[in-house]
């Protein structure tokens, strides 16, 4: 406390008489500005004393935080646990709104100005090439972490009950997340855009019954201008309307969508509690602020210094705009669709576009209803769920290395290029592809002879491991089956000229449906009762069958192993 | 933790004022500080030595004028041409309202007025014209490399040099008596005498062998394969990767010879069929010096975007030429027609049509085995040589053969498993008609090679 000259009158309380004013201490000062009614009314509670009854009422009494408890238990906090995966994740999500809202207001979403409007965000806005870039590069990064975030969910086992509920919730999410970042991909309106999205939308248009290039479309009358992709696209190509409903659907529908699951997400977080493992009733709990909140400030802010830092360094592509006459070779969908563009090759559109990409959401969503496995709540258990995780990480790692070969092995026509190679060497054509059954004509072998091959084949994967019920040593029935295969392979070469690529092949993925289709389900999951039993098989048969016809395709030149053209039935 | 805590804190806050800085710190922001200092330093001067003091204040008035201006992204619009060109802000010295008097003292870019502000200038003033409209480039870009459009994913790079007249003749129906567009007209005039119209359609007028060249300067850049762009040579290099961009694929098929950069397949390595290479002529050896770059400039002003009606300047009707004597009528229509484009100019030569029949070539059974002999020897085809081959044909015979052409499928082919000629005779009978076929008839019967014995 000084003496001070100045007549400065803002003590309101000037304790002492005298002629000069004097400056009241900190203190008093702050206590009467917390003590305002101004300050009571919006905030409740005194002066903050650090008790633990402060504590407290900071996460109860705050409209924002009370989505968390007061207390939790500390293995809860720790960073490997979660690795802040489901929190960055959201945080990108915040990240993307605000960026969102701000490129709003220079964007306008019409043909003629929409790829202008990029050009004046990157040469004449103050900041906009930093708000363009962070939208850009966070869209891809929340694909990236939502995945991240499920896989870590899976491997802790934290879907298993009483969550069930909430990773369907996480997988509608991220099936949501995709599709936001899919619907904002045509709205820079240049070359990749349009392409990209005329790729995913055709896709569409294969939907069986719904789109009209699907199967059974004829039975509801479906053309062009009345199926599904025409609702999509507003109009028969990509177009003015196509960008209006995009920009709709990305900056108001899907995230409002998106908005009230997150609610419903982490309000199941909170009612289900968190499912570290072990769980102690005596465990000491400690208190959420600060502890928790500073962790979750701390994840949220590297992530947004790490996107800020490579939004200076790196600028979000633009291309060419928009020319729906010229199409670019090799056209591509967005990185994380380019796996199932890559699965056209193997597959027919719907089979690829629709039925897939389908039974890979509902099959999420079935885990924790057919994963009837007790152990593994709360904690990396790599040895009490091995069949579980194998399956699940081999699923993953498909679906990766599909996108890898889809966005790095294809060139100009799709065909296929190392990534060492140029795209401006000219290719010789494919050798030519063969169908094992379907009519004559099309197929070496008849399909009265396919299907009964196939049939029974089908319902040997499905049904062949729960019929041995003794138990297969591992290593040595695996090294069995691969001499066998490996025996295999020598004699047809030996004895049909089969050549040693393609022997190594029948090898390499003869085993690996061995292992993974047959030996690891015999060993761990032939006690389960039928209905999962049949479920779970369906699934890791569907997994490995894409496997098989893969090497098929890429090995042996096999478009279809069963081809009835008058049912658009090819597999 | 709360170390953590600040440090990140620390971290948002500098890493957002680098970004800050680094959207602050632009090109055009020098450059326009620059120009009003440099600009103004030098009316002072002028002030200083003035030889009135009234001119001298009048001079202080406008360096003060200059000193007082805003940094400021500077525009152009124009609505009527769709243009947004934020050239001046860099070029701020040929912005009217930062310097009324469009002239500066600076002699390097970006500070240099525009030339000829009497003549062009005033004929196209800024407001009406904006930049792009002549110069081409990106107009909204605010940076040099840009804005010039030396960058991936720009179609119109600055027109340079010549090039520039393709844009006077856009909307200068008049251009080849036009002040000016002395470039663009002689490319079009060579195009007429090297008989390009024989093969190409402008506007649906020309031969139909190869595409229609109206719009050629519209042409996507993504239609032409960067596999053909690496082919090209420029000065005995491959041309560098920044220039594939359209004026160097137009001006590649004039100083190139167009088989070598479009190879195709004639050997079925990648189709089913062998496909020709290119049929284009090699013009590197008989087109004039800047021959070369005329064409270019006059093709890049082939567009089929609008031109708003009131930019338009039409031409008066070209004079009916009129001839002595019915030879020389005939010369006349060999031209028109672009006879000169498979058949050489004046009918000099025949030019090459891969694996037609030609003047020495091997025999095939010789070269069969080697692809690089056959391809050779498969070059060696060429189209008649009218002054060695008219003679066989009767009067009637000849106007037959001009009238009913010969297909692609009637040339016989030097190697019978290689591509078709690309280069083909198209039937005449619906263009070439009465009192022209009749003098071009009398015309190729007049250069027809006569042996010794006059026949």
């Amino acid at each position: 406390m000084a003496e001070t000259a100045s007549p400065t009158p803002s003590s309101t309380q000037a304790n002492g008489g005298g002629n000069g004013f004097k400056l009241p201490d900190f203190d008093t000062l702050k206590k009467s500005v917390v003590d305002s009614q101004v300050w009571r009314s919006i905030f409740r509670g005194g002066v903050w004393k650090d008790t633990p009854r402060d504590r407290s009422a900071h996460i109860i009494g705050n409209v924002w935080l009370h989505l968390h408890p007061v207390r939790i238990r500390p293995r809860a906090l720790q960073w490997t646990f979660t690795w802040g995966l489901g929190g960055i994740s959201f945080m990108l999500f915040l990240i993307l709104t605000v960026t969102g809202v701000l490129l709003m207001f220079y964007y306008r979403p019409t043909v003629d100005l929409a790829y202008q409007d990029m050009k004046d965000l990157e040469f004449a806005i103050t900041l906009g090439k930093l708000m363009r870039n962070m939208h850009r590069w966070s869209a891809q990064a929340m694909v990236v972490f939502v995945i991240l975030h499920m896989v870590r969910v899976f491997l802790t086992g934290s879907y298993k009950k009483p969550r069930e509920f909430n990773w369907g919730v996480g997988v509608l999410l991220l099936t949501l997340t995709l599709f936001l970042s899919f619907t904002g991909y045509l709205l820079p309106w240049d070359q990749l855009a349009i392409w990209a999205v005329t790729v995913g939308t055709n896709m569409a248009g294969a939907t069986p019954g719904l789109g009209n290039e699907g199967p059974f479309s004829s039975l509801l009358g479906m053309r062009i201008n009345n199926d599904v992709r025409f609702v999509l696209l507003g109009g028969t190509i990509v177009g003015e309307n196509t960008l209006l409903r995009f920009y709709v659907m990305h900056c108001v529908a899907v995230p409002l969508i998106v908005g009230v699951l997150l609610i419903l997400h982490f309000w199941r977080i909170r009612k289900d509690s968190f499912s570290a493992a072990p769980i102690d009733p005596n465990e000491q709990k400690v208190e959420v602020w600060p502890n928790l909140i500073v962790r979750e400030y701390i994840a949220a802010a590297g992530c947004l210094l790490a996107i800020m830092l490579w939004s200076i360094w790196m600028n979000a592509p633009l291309e060419f705009e928009a020319n729906p006459n010229v199409t670019p070779n090799p056209s591509k969908a967005p990185w994380y669709f380019v796996g199932l563009q890559e699965l056209l090759v193997y597959f027919d559109p719907w089979i690829a576009g629709v039925v897939l990409p389908n039974l890979i959401i509902v099959g999420l969503m079935a885990i924790p209803y057919i994963d009837t496995n007790p152990k593994g709540v709360g904690y990396y258990a790599w040895k009490e769920r091995r069949f579980a995780n194998i399956q699940f990480l081999l699923g993953v790692a498909m679906w990766f290395i599909l996108i890898y070969i889809g966005y790095y092995c294809r060139g100009p026509n799709f065909a296929w290029y190392w990534p060492w190679e140029s795209w401006l060497i000219q290719q010789a054509p494919p050798p030519p592809t063969w169908s094992v059954f379907g009519p004559k004509g099309d197929a070496s072998l008849p399909i009265w002879l396919g299907l009964p091959v196939l049939g029974l084949g089908g319902v040997f994967a499905m049904v062949g491991p729960k019929l041995i019920q003794r138990e297969l040593p591992e290593l040595k029935s695996t090294l069995l089956f691969i001499l066998a295969m490996a025996a295999v392979a020598v004699i047809g070469n030996v004895a049909f000229g089969l050549p040693w690529l393609q022997g190594f092949w029948l090898v390499f993925f003869g085993s690996l449906y061995f292992y993974f289709g047959f030996l690891l389900p015999q060993k761990y999951i032939r006690g389960l009762d039928w209905t999962r039993y049949l479920v779970t098989m369906f699934l890791v048969v569907c997994t490995m069958g894409v496997l098989l016809k893969m090497g098929a395709r890429l090995g042996f030149q096999i478009k279809y192993v069963l081809t009835i053209p008058a049912l658009s039935l090819n597999i | 933790m709360r170390k953590l805590f600040y440090l990140f804190n620390a971290l948002l806050l500098a890493s957002f004022l680098v970004a800050l800085y680094i959207d602050h710190d632009t090109e055009w922001r020098k450059y326009q500080k620059e120009f009003f200092r440099a600009q103004s330093a030098k009316l002072e001067e002028r002030a200083a030595s003035a030889k009135s003091p009234e001119e001298a204040k009048a001079l202080r008035d406008q360096a003060k004028g200059l000193r007082d201006q805003p940094v400021m992204i500077r525009q152009i619009i124009v609505k009527d041409l769709d243009a947004v060109d934020r050239c001046i802000t860099c070029h701020v010295g040929m912005d009217e309202f930062a310097n009324p008097t469009l002239k500066t003292d600076l002699k390097e870019q970006p500070f240099t007025g525009h030339p000829d502000l009497k003549g062009v200038v005033k004929d196209h003033p800024f407001q009406k014209f904006a930049c792009t409209s002549c110069h081409a480039g990106q107009g909204l870009a605010t940076t040099a490399k840009a804005a010039h459009g030396d960058v991936e994913n720009w179609e119109k790079p600055l027109l340079k040099g010549s090039l520039i007249q393709a844009s006077c003749a856009r909307c200068h129906a008049n251009f080849e008596t036009l002040k000016g567009a002395e470039t663009v007209a002689m490319g079009r005039k060579l195009m007429e005498n090297h008989g390009c119209m024989g093969c190409h359609q402008i506007n649906r007028v020309g031969g139909v062998i190869s595409v229609d060249l109206g719009d050629i300067a519209d042409k996507p850049l993504e239609r032409v394969a960067p596999y053909n762009f690496s082919l090209i040579q420029k000065d005995g290099k491959p041309l560098p990767k920044e220039e594939w961009k359209l004026q160097a694929w137009i001006e590649a098929h004039l100083t190139n010879v167009p088989m070598d950069f479009v190879p195709n397949d004639p050997f079925a390595k990648y189709n089913k069929e062998p496909i020709a290479p290119s049929g284009m002529p090699d013009f590197t050896r008989e087109l004039p010096k800047g021959g070369a770059d005329a064409i270019t400039a006059y093709l890049l002003s082939l567009s089929h975007e609008p031109i708003p009606s009131t930019y338009f300047v039409a031409a008066a009707p070209k004079p009916e030429p009129r001839f002595g004597s019915a030879v020389e009528h005939g010369r006349f229509v060999f031209k028109k027609y672009g006879c000169a484009g498979c058949h050489g100019v004046d009918a000099k030569e025949g030019r090459r049509n891969y694996n037609a029949l030609g003047p020495g070539q091997p025999e095939l059974a010789s070269v069969a085995g080697d692809e690089g002999k056959l391809h050779e020897a498969m070059s060696l085809g060429r189209e008649p040589t009218l002054p060695e081959t008219v003679g066989t044909y009767t009067r009637e015979e000849l106007r037959a053969k001009i009238q009913n052409g010969v297909p692609g499928s009637a040339i016989v082919k030097y190697n019978p498993d290689g591509p078709v000629p690309p280069l083909y005779m198209p039937p005449w009978k619906d263009k070439i008609k009465g009192a022209e076929l009749e003098d071009l008839l009398t015309y190729l019967m007049s250069i027809a090679k006569k042996d010794d014995l006059g026949f």
